[in-house]
């Protein structure tokens, strides 16, 4: 039962990683990349967790402690930055092509 | 029953991070991804960390256990809001041009 259900969990949280860094990759604002990056760090915790279940120790709960601390952070720091050096706002860059959204 | 509550945990947390994920890439603005990651990306990794007290063995270890939910449940939000502000202030994402009042018909999307 553990076999099965860790390995769907970690697809799951790896195929979120991955469309959070196409997100990165691709998004027209810096803010976009910021939030991308805030999802990417909190799947990388979800993958400590199962990590942690899977082996069975509870060493890794520093660990889980320590990244969700560096995410904000991280996050945190970028927007104040970004507060302190767009002081002037620029031309107002909207998304080139708004996807469409999903059926109601 | 407490492997079967753990599993469930863990994978409705894992799809709920899948769920914010397939937002930050759907959703058009900034405002509607923060908005994703916020509300989902907490839920999620919430029942996985409850996934993951059920798992272990010394209960003393669940203080950091709450300590992490608590830290999550709390900055998530706080993060998203400071994106949001900022994209508020200078993207002005939302469009500019008033409702109309008019009476139209209202076509009731299938």
């Amino acid at each position: 039962m553990i076999a099965i259900v860790i390995p769907i969990a970690f697809a799951m949280l790896f195929l979120a990683i991955l469309l959070g860094l196409y997100r990165l990759a691709r998004g027209p604002t810096v803010l976009d990349r910021v939030l991308a990056f805030d999802l990417i760090t909190t799947c990388a915790v979800g993958m400590i967790i199962l990590l942690s279940i899977q082996w069975q120790t509870p060493l890794f709960l520093e660990l889980i402690l320590v990244f969700a601390l560096l995410g904000f952070l991280t996050t945190v720091a970028f927007v104040g930055h970004l507060r302190q050096t767009r002081q002037p706002p620029g031309p107002p860059s909207t998304p080139s092509s708004p996807a469409s959204p999903g059926a109601p | 029953m407490i492997e079967l509550l753990t599993f469930l945990c863990l994978l409705l947390g894992a799809a709920l991070m899948l769920t914010a994920a397939i937002g930050v890439v759907r959703l058009p603005d900034v405002l509607c991804r923060s908005h994703a990651v916020a509300k989902a990306l907490t839920l999620g990794i919430f029942l996985m960390l409850m996934g993951l007290w059920l798992q272990l063995e010394d209960p003393r270890q669940g203080l950091k256990i709450v300590l992490a939910i608590f830290f999550q449940v709390l900055t998530i939000p706080v993060s998203s809001h400071l994106i949001g502000l900022i994209s508020r202030r200078e993207m002005s994402p939302l469009p500019s041009a008033p409702p109309s009042t008019e009476n139209k018909p209202r076509t009731i999307r299938p």
